[in-house]
């Protein structure tokens, strides 16, 4: 049966960097081109999906990330189903696109301070020059061999997603990286 | 190592990307109508050239979009990317 539980990961703080896990997350990946898709999507989070590449948007609630031209991530704080619910009657159930609920399959990490991306750069092959001055930017690229979404939430603020399986073995890699950097 | 322009999320570490093998290759519109080797050729047989080589690329640390690349296997020089479906920009 799958394993519901989040991980349990201490909170750690190092010499210019925080690092703690931001859960309980809500997370909807939403794939689509149609009209009614970006129209639906606009009704019910009242929000327009980034189109322009490595963006995102938010408003006070939700936060959509750009990860292809036709695939998205909603994410927002808290344990409410409801939002799914909405979108899977509306788009999925008619054909308009696809909406899966990966709440359970990635995990977010919150790493905040001015060396956070000085620790990212330690083991990822993305160049962070122009990605570190650019709010709400997003990436999808590899740290320390495994995939994760960046989103730049705010400057030295990243929300980090990483999928659940390695969530463990990345979070000790960040935790033993902070002390070196 | 080199860097790759993907041309849907810029320029990235070709670690971020894997190769898909050689590009434009057409499947026959009859399989059933070929013989043996004929089919193992569509399937197996790739041009392995030194020099410049139209290959299938995947972003598949990134937006996981496959698109296409002209690269010189002799120095791994990048002549040209460009989207599934568009005409190949040099001959």
């Amino acid at each position: 049966m799958l394993n519901q539980e989040y991980p349990k990961f201490e909170k750690g703080s190092f010499e210019g960097i925080e690092i703690s896990l931001s859960e309980p997350n809500v997370k909807i990946n939403l794939r689509g081109k149609k009209k009614e898709f970006f129209t639906k999507i606009g009704k019910i989070l009242s929000i327009i999906l980034p189109i322009e590449p490595n963006t995102s948007s938010s408003n006070q609630q939700y936060n959509t990330l750009w990860l292809s031209p036709d695939e998205w991530l909603v994410y927002f704080n808290g344990e409410d189903r409801q939002l799914f619910n909405n979108l899977f009657n509306e788009i999925s159930k008619l054909n308009f696109g696809s909406v899966v609920d990966v709440s359970n399959q990635w995990i977010c990490i919150n790493i905040k301070g001015n060396k956070t991306f000085d620790l990212l750069s330690s083991g990822s092959p993305f160049n962070y020059e122009s990605f570190k001055k650019t709010k709400n930017s997003v990436t999808q690229t590899l740290l320390n061999h495994t995939d994760v979404i960046i989103h730049h939430k705010e400057i030295n603020e990243i929300n980090l997603f990483v999928r659940r399986s390695f969530s463990e073995d990345l979070w000790l890699w960040i935790k033993d990286s902070a002390r070196f950097i | 190592m080199f860097l790759i322009n993907c041309p849907y999320c810029g320029e990235r570490d070709q670690s971020e990307f894997s190769c898909g093998g050689e590009a434009h290759i057409i499947r026959p519109k009859q399989p059933t109508e070929l013989s043996d080797d004929q089919w193992a050729e569509y399937l197996f047989m790739r041009k392995n050239i030194k020099g410049v080589q139209f290959e299938r690329w995947n972003h598949a640390h990134g937006c996981r979009k496959w698109f296409n690349m002209v690269r010189d296997t002799k120095n791994d020089k990048i002549h040209a990317v460009y989207k599934m479906g568009e005409k190949p920009p040099v001959e």
